[in-house]
């Protein structure tokens, strides 16, 4: 029976032993006594403190107390020192026998070896650990060499090192080794990625794993005298195995070394792979890190170069990004929150009004959009920005614009430089022509009116001869009304002074080419800070006509409304175009503005040639618009509005029965003093 | 019977041709007109022609031409110019030329008997205005 009960405790899996209520062992089976290397003699009473590990000893035997006090049963863990020196982990447990009247007669015990699921568990901590690192955004070398400080902690007796292939592909980068002599790394890195140059260099060549369990017998690299070169480190065993990317790249490679020949355990090498594993993600996430820092810095300096600043506007949250260029453009400082009032601090106060137009514009349809405005600096220096911006639909349907904003202020000072000589140029040549025609004009009308004046003169001295000579002044009379008409011949014939070119007639969508005259215009109306509001007519029918004459009646309407405002400084420069359905299957379009305005009695006068308002205009723009409309069977006229400003309008037959018989079409000209003069000299 | 002095108008001008010769007559001057100043040249009325009033700009012969023809042919004839162009450069070079006068379309009456008075007071002639 006793020998029985000893089979069965020896064979047992695990230890098993017996102590005295006062904790004092009495029994411990034989696998604790093959296990530690104490004999059973050694380990009684207390004994068996020696196979505790140093660091657990002092936490067991307090634990082991309290249990004998309260006589409760208890497990604790804790690493016991086996024979060869070896520390593994134990599951102790033990339990109280109690007689029948409840006295603590013995304890019993277990204790069950624990050792792979605490390695697990410290392996899956110190990955844990590591992947958080990689997640914190913690630099590649700190999270490589606590990935081999994991390990060297496992797998003791090891050292552990990381090379990285470099970007070129041939040669190897020192990434992490904390315990490896600085000698042993420096004669490592550099090497060529190849078979010949040793076992990290030949594992990242051939991405396979490369084993050197004893490097006193091994024969390969010795064209780079690499054995030689471990040895004197006191290495005898490398295992290298190359570190891929998800793609498939080799990265760089892990290696092992122990001061002792040695080959992996299949623990080993499941270690190498979680190790490789996690390495291959810090070091991909870290060069995407790099690659995505260069891209960004690449981005800032050509924002920079260019004054470019870029945003993004998430529209229903009024949630606004700049880039550093933008927040440099505006001169506010870097990460301030960009919030519509903060940019409307910054516009210029007369830009305002156009500022909040596109705002509302772009809240409302999600177009994209493009404007010029000025920045009023704190020192009232004025900026020149040209913004484009694009509407897009974010995943949750809501609108985002991203745009760029461009510092144009140089480029606007140029141009305006270049404006302003463009101008005086063209006044000059303006007033030259002008002059010319004036001259012509001049001599054309002084004739008749010369003869008109002579005529009357005679006509006076004939009627005051006595007796009067009655015939004679009826006879000069009558000439004088015929000067009178020739005079008025020279300033219908003026009012004809066009080219010789015929017309063309073609079926013209208004629409479209009002769209293209706004495009044409539009820098030159933005450059005038005029806000253009297009209220072009849905369903508008074709009309007949010329289409460039008819776009430059459009483009001189709106032209001269944006000059009308020029001088408009304490409302908006609103201007409006508008086209739509006219009585009588007509088709009209108005230009409105919201200048100066004219006197109702002066609506005819507006359309004279040499008639004009403006200081420096002449004022035949209208006269040849006019006559343009007319020759399309329209009428164009000028009425005052409500409120400040005009509206010119015009209003042409729809479709090419009404043109019928437009044969004075080809008689529309464009003026030219040239053509002018030629006309008047040979009548 | 009081000889008339000669008047030749050239002006290409017809409500001129017709008009200025009503009121020279009135005057009390016996006028010719011509539209041209080849017309004139060729005419017979040359070297009676007392006073020429003439039209500086005229296609072909201009008037200033005309009066350089005269001046070499040796029949200088008093000369009033006239023109519709309103050019204040063209008077001075017309007067430096030899010209009386030069009025500016549209002249009137006393500014063309002043210019005619001046332009028959030298060499006196037997003349009558204001008949």
């Amino acid at each position: 029976m006793e020998n029985e009960f000893s089979r069965v405790v020896n064979a047992l899996p695990g230890f098993v032993w017996s102590a005295a209520p006062d904790g004092s062992v009495d029994f411990l089976n034989q696998r604790w006594c093959d296990y530690t290397g104490v004999s059973l003699e050694d380990a009684c009473g207390s004994g068996w403190h020696t196979a505790i590990h140093p660091d657990d000893a002092a936490q067991l035997l307090d634990y082991w107390r309290s249990l004998l006090e309260s006589g409760q049963p208890g497990e604790f863990e804790a690493r016991l020192r086996r024979f060869d020196g070896m520390f593994r982990w134990f599951l102790i447990r033990a339990v109280p026998l109690r007689d029948e009247a409840g006295h603590l007669v013995k304890w019993y015990g277990q204790n069950t070896d624990i050792e792979d699921r605490k390695r697990a568990e410290a392996l899956l901590a110190g990955e844990k650990r590591c992947l958080e690192m990689v997640a914190g955004g913690h630099s590649m070398s700190g999270i490589l060499e606590a990935l081999c400080q994991l390990v060297e902690s496992t797998a003791s007796g090891c050292y552990c090192s990381v090379v990285l292939v470099d970007p070129s592909g041939t040669r190897l980068e020192h990434a992490a080794a904390p315990s490896l002599p600085a000698s042993f790394i420096t004669s490592i890195i550099g090497r060529p990625v190849n078979v010949d140059s040793g076992p990290c260099a030949m594992a990242s060549y051939l991405n396979e794993q490369v084993i050197a369990a004893d490097l006193t017998s091994e024969t390969r690299w010795a064209a780079y005298e690499w054995c030689p070169m471990a040895l004197a480190h006191g290495l005898k065993a490398c295992w290298s195995t190359p570190i891929s990317s998800t793609a498939g790249k080799v990265l760089g490679a892990f290696a092992l070394y122990y001061d002792e020949p040695r080959t992996p355990t299949p623990l080993h090498q499941s270690l190498i792979e979680q190790f490789t594993h996690i390495a291959s993600i810090a070091v991909e996430r870290a060069q995407s890190d790099a690659a995505l820092k260069r891209s960004e810095a690449f981005l800032a300096e050509a924002q920079r170069l260019s004054s470019t600043g870029s945003f993004s506007w998430r529209v229903a949250t009024d949630e606004i990004t700049w880039s550093e260029q933008l927040y440099r453009i505006f001169e506010f400082d870097q990460g301030v929150p960009v919030t519509l009032e903060l940019i409307g601090s910054r516009v210029h106060p007369e830009d305002v009004p156009m500022l909040s137009e596109m705002i509302d514009r772009a809240r409302g349809d999600g177009s994209d959009f493009e404007y010029e405005h000025r920045l009023q600096m704190p020192d009232h220096s004025v900026k020149y920005l040209h913004m484009i911006a694009h509407g897009t639909r974010a995943q949750d349907g809501q609108l985002e614009y991203i745009g760029a904003v461009q510092d144009v202020t140089e480029r606007r000072l140029s141009e305006e430089a270049l404006g302003n000589v463009r101008s005086e140029l063209a006044h000059v040549a303006r007033v030259t022509s002008l002059g010319a025609l004036t001259a012509s004009i001049a001599h054309e009308v002084n004739q008749p009116l010369s003869g008109i004046i002579t005529n009357a003169s005679t006509c006076l001295r004939m009627l005051a001869a006595d007796p009067p000579n009655v015939d004679g002044a009826r006879e000069t009379a009558q000439r004088t009304i015929r000067d009178g008409h020739r005079a008025s011949d020279v300033i219908t014939r003026l009012r004809a002074l066009f080219s010789k070119k015929d017309a063309t007639t073609e079926s013209v969508n208004l629409n479209e080419a009002t769209r293209e005259v706004i495009a044409l215009s539009w820098s030159e109306l933005q450059r005038s800070r005029v806000i253009l509001r297009a209220e072009l007519g849905d369903d508008l029918p074709p009309v007949t006509g010329d289409r460039v004459q008819l776009q430059q009646v459009i483009l001189n309407l709106l032209l001269n409304a944006s000059e009308a405002m020029s001088g408009v400084d304490d409302r908006p420069r609103q201007l409006v175009i508008r086209t739509e359905r006219d009585e009588g299957g007509r088709v009209r379009l108005t230009v409105q503005d919201a200048g100066g305005g004219f006197e109702p009695q002066d609506a005819d006068k507006l359309f004279e040639p040499f008639y004009t308002t403006k200081s420096g205009g002449m004022g035949i723009g209208l006269s040849v618009s006019r006559s343009i409309i007319e020759s399309h069977h329209g009428r164009l006229w000028a009425a005052p509005n409500d409120g400040p400003g005009a509206a010119f309008s015009f209003s042409i037959p729809r479709g090419l029965e009404d043109m019928m018989g437009a044969h004075s079409l080809g008689a529309i000209r464009t003026p030219a003093a040239t053509e002018a003069e030629q006309v008047m000299r040979n009548p | 019977m009081v000889i008339r002095s000669l008047v030749s108008v050239v002006d290409d001008d017809e409500s001129v041709r017709e008009s200025l010769p009503d009121l020279l007559r009135e005057f009390g001057f016996a006028v010719q007109a011509f539209s041209s100043a080849e017309e004139f040249l060729a005419s017979d009325y040359v070297g009676r022609t007392r006073c020429l009033i003439l039209d500086i700009a005229m296609p072909g012969m201009t008037g200033p031409d005309l009066q350089r023809e005269l001046t070499l042919r040796g029949q200088e004839i008093p000369t009033v110019f006239i023109t519709a162009h309103r050019d204040e450069t063209v008077r001075p070079r017309v007067l430096e030329q030899g010209g009386v006068e030069c009025l500016f379309k549209p002249f009137s009456e006393a500014a063309l008997l002043e210019a005619l008075n001046a332009a028959l007071s030298d060499p006196p002639r037997s003349c009558t205005l204001g008949g």
